[in-house]
């Protein structure tokens, strides 16, 4: 690991005339949203914590000067508590970024002030981005960001980063970044604590101030660190040092330090905001509590989920059906008018043609799906809905031997089942990091998968999607209890679970997001749709296709009860599932499939073979053999529980 | 200085260095400084307060002095937390003087009126007393554990015990700290507590480790924000 750091810091050292701008702050505080109103770029942005994993990092030109700009996962304080937070510091201790932007919402002032200490204290130049300045003011807060400005001795500029208001004002504040006033004195014993062991420190480490005062915090990672860097004795002298003012102070610096820190926080708050002494009520944390509520919150869970569903059937079903018979039966007679049937006719729009199971399933079928659905799931995750989830479901992830932390990854696997497991980082215990991953990859259908599902069970009614839905969740929650029984216990982390404001969706970040999810899966997705087609097409022709169907019809036919053609579902499963999904739309208009068999195939594909981004991040977390052994499993055990309940639906109740 | 206390302030010492897993009579001395008294230590000797051993190199206390320390410091370090919560400043001078004064009862009185605080201000370790392992809960007891909160309640935090300096600084950066004001929005199937603006779901186990003043008049009085 350190090896990676300093192989980055020779390469920046190499040529540098390019400026870094790293973008901090506290979690969902919009800085992703910054980073892209900064760049033009775009990464996905959402109402709530842990939507940025990993540090994504652009160039780009502002007022004429090139710079690189950096987006991070969120930080609370440089004393670090998780993995992703590691990231945030390990960049900011490596390649020194010539600016930070801390991005603070107006709304958790003192939150982010705790952050905005510890910053300054680097001494490298800051602007500070002071966002939903809009909602405190609703809330009747009013902060006096030039008095704040003045205070903290860096620029505060004013923004709503969701309409993109401000952003002319923070690049201009850019050039004028600059190094804060770092007025925090503790007494005496500690401050000449600090000194001594900056002394002590190596010459070439960067930020010695903070450094030290992290030591004397017992930072765990930092030893790590320095250890890597500067060999055991090093440490040992410095442990030694430490240990040595330790005792002379012969009290908890934690405590006396984060006091400090808090007074001066306090000041600065008082000085800085006025409250109104009356506020109205206010909707949103009406429906935030109602939808916490262990009597509300499920009907209002229910009621959601049904009304995505409602969308799915009657919106985007009929849309997808109507582009069907327009667009892809005119097509379709054109090319029979064209190519005479034969092997280009078949190429093309046969079973397995490249137009008819490719692109048609891609734009035709799947598309206007997905589209639908995740403008509804984007308006969801922008009220910041999803994350109450986790109150709900708190006692139920408990029996499954998790700890309240997995359940924000849990929850976001409903989103993308990728950036979900890669934020599994963020727990402490291997068991729970483990039981986690192991149940993201498998009964959890992501964002896109549940918008299919909806829409090929909803051909059905709503019983087929209650049944299979129920069954999805008590195979989940039955394998988190098995895998919480056969892993070995271990500490369990700690949950504390800071939960979003809820807020009115805005209309334009929705269509935004909704653009960009739907132009990765075309980027994505679409490529993979017409491979996995000439590849059944030429396996199809060679006849290996057929070899396959009859080895694995006693499984298939035998033990699921599907149609032969299932196989070809399957295949283009481990491929891509909306391609699979679009497949068994197809075979529903054409009558292949009935009610059982519709039930028994989407929790078999929603179970089956994680896709292959969702594999690569398993083997990042998990190594390769082990992620292997996870999936082998997973592949597995979703058979046999489609072939129970194939068994149950069609013999016990003669469906 | 009086006899007793320059007797209890060697005591004391001792009960710190034990602490640090030290028994050396050279770090003993110059702890000590200039307040080092080569008789007391003979006294103590002499009272079966501490023993010596390797020439006279090392130095700890006995099973009776160690009793006689943990009810000095547990005054001590009470005192501490009393004049922290209660007047939120200079808590060390305070304290000093504590310990030589107060009777058992009237520390346990305190313990049990502040909830029985298992860490002072600096975050060491006070010594239980007989109040702590029954848990002894009067009417008078002013400091409860944050689960105790009706739903809908708000309190002003008093002091947070914590298992580890990770959670402690965890908890801190989500600024629920002494002084502030939290509310309790929810107790199934977590809890849910809002603390300066922001809505943050934990385990039991770590609200019932935030103790609040239970008097409302407290809240009121320390509304604007922060102690004084």
């Amino acid at each position: 690991m350190s090896g990676k750091r300093k192989a980055k810091k020779d390469n920046s050292s190499g040529s540098r005339p390019l400026k870094r701008i790293a973008i901090v702050g506290l979690p969902n505080t919009g800085k992703s949203q910054v980073f892209n109103n900064l760049t033009g770029e775009y990464t996905l942005v959402a109402n709530y914590p842990l939507t940025t994993v990993e540090i994504k990092r652009t160039r780009c030109e502002i007022d004429g000067e090139p710079y690189e700009v950096i987006d991070t996962p969120g930080l609370h304080c440089l004393y670090i508590h998780s993995e992703e937070e590691l990231i945030v510091r390990d960049m900011i201790f490596s390649e020194k970024p010539d600016m930070i932007i801390q991005c603070i919402d107006a709304n958790q002032l003192k939150q982010s002030l705790t952050l905005t200490a510890d910053l300054l204290e680097l001494g490298i130049p800051m602007v500070i981005s002071l966002n939903a300045i809009d909602e405190t003011a609703r809330r009747g807060v009013w902060i006096d960001s030039d008095g704040l400005s003045r205070l903290l001795g860096v620029p505060v500029v004013e923004s709503i980063a969701v309409n993109g208001l401000g952003t002319r004002e923070l690049k201009g504040a850019i050039s004028k970044a600059r190094r804060g006033k770092w007025s925090l004195r503790y007494v005496d014993i500690i401050d000449d604590g600090i000194s001594a062991i900056e002394s002590e420190l190596p010459e070439d480490v960067s930020f010695k101030r903070k450094v030290a005062v992290l030591l004397l915090l017992a930072d765990p990672f930092l030893a790590d660190y320095l250890r890597a860097e500067y060999g055991q004795e090093k440490v040992a002298q410095l442990k030694n040092k430490v240990n040595r003012v330790r005792r002379q102070f012969r009290g908890n610096f934690s405590r006396a330090l984060n006091n400090k820190r808090s007074r001066w926080v306090d000041d600065i708050v008082n000085n800085t905001t006025r409250k109104q002494k009356i506020t109205p009520g206010e909707s949103s944390k009406v429906f935030a509590r109602l939808s916490r509520h262990p009597v509300f919150g499920i009907p209002i869970l229910l009621a959601v989920v049904f009304i995505m569903f409602l969308l799915v059937v009657n919106v985007a079903n009929v849309i997808a059906g109507w582009m069907d018979t327009t667009v892809w039966v005119s097509v379709e007679s054109k090319i029979n008018s064209l190519v005479p049937a034969g092997f280009w006719n078949d190429f093309l729009i046969g079973d397995y043609g490249v137009l008819s199971l490719g692109l048609a399933n891609a734009f035709l079928t799947v598309l206007p799906i997905l589209t639908v659905f995740f403008i509804a799931f984007n308006i969801l995750e922008d009220i910041g809905y999803i994350p109450n989830l986790c109150v709900l479901t708190k006692r139920i992830f408990d029996k499954l031997g998790l700890s309240g932390s997995a359940i924000m990854p849990l929850v976001l696997g409903f989103g993308c089942k990728t950036m979900a497991t890669l934020t599994t980082k963020s727990l402490r215990s291997k068991k729970e990091r483990y039981i986690s991953i192991y149940l993201i990859a498998f009964a959890i259908p992501c964002a896109a998968q549940l918008g299919l599902n909806m829409s090929i069970l909803g051909r059905m009614g709503i019983m087929a999607f209650v049944v299979a839905f129920s069954v999805l969740g008590f195979v989940e929650i039955a394998a988190g209890m098995a895998l919480n029984k056969i892993l070995r216990e271990e500490g369990r982390t700690d949950f504390i679970q800071e939960l979003p404001a809820i807020r009115l969706p805005n209309a334009k970040a929705v269509m935004v997001k909704t653009y960009y999810r739907l132009r990765w899966f075309i980027k994505e997705a679409v490529p993979v749709f017409l491979y996995a087609a000439v590849a059944l097409f030429v396996i199809d022709k060679i006849g290996i296709l057929d070899a396959m169907k009859n080895i694995l019809g006693p499984i298939v036919n035998g033990l699921l009860g599907l149609p032969s053609q299932m196989v070809d579902a399957l295949i283009l499963c481990m491929a891509r599932h909306e391609a699979a999904a679009g497949l068994m739309i197809k075979l529903i208009e054409k009558g292949q499939l009935n009610y059982v068999q519709c039930i028994v195939s989407v929790t078999l594909t929603t179970m089956f073979v994680p896709c292959f981004a969702n594999i690569m991040a398993m083997i990042k977390e998990l190594g390769t053999r082990r992620a292997l052994t996870a999936v082998l499993i997973i592949n597995c055990t979703a058979i046999m529980v489609a072939g129970i309940l194939n068994w149950v639906l069609v013999g016990l109740f003669n469906l | 200085m009086n006899r007793k206390r320059e007797k209890d302030e060697h005591i004391e010492r001792l009960y710190y260095m034990k602490e640090e897993e030290t028994d050396s009579m050279d770090i003993l001395r110059s702890a000590m400084n200039e307040n080092y008294d080569a008789d007391i230590i003979d006294e103590l000797l002499s009272g079966d307060m501490v023993e010596l051993s390797e020439g006279e190199n090392k130095i700890r206390l006995t099973k009776k002095g160690e009793d006689y320390a943990r009810q000095l410091i547990r005054a001590h370090r009470l005192a501490e937390r009393l004049l922290y919560d209660v007047l939120g400043g200079d808590y060390e001078s305070g304290a000093c003087e504590f310990e030589h004064t107060v009777t058992p009862e009237l520390v346990d009185s305190i313990c049990i009126l502040l909830g029985h605080p298992r860490a002072c201000p600096h975050g060491m370790p006070i010594p239980q007393g007989q109040c702590c392992r029954h848990s002894s809960r009067t009417a008078q007891s002013s400091v409860i554990p944050l689960v105790e909160l009706e739903v809908g309640q708000s309190a002003r935090v008093a002091y947070i015990n914590c298992k580890s300096d990770q959670q402690l600084h965890k908890i801190d950066s989500l600024c629920i700290r002494p002084g502030a004001v939290v509310t309790l929005h929810q107790r199934y199937p977590t809890y849910v507590i809002e603390c300066e603006g922001s809505n943050i779901a934990m385990d039991e186990e770590i609200v019932s480790n935030i103790c609040v003043w239970r008097e409302p008049q407290h809240f009121q009085s320390a509304g604007k924000e922060t102690p004084a």
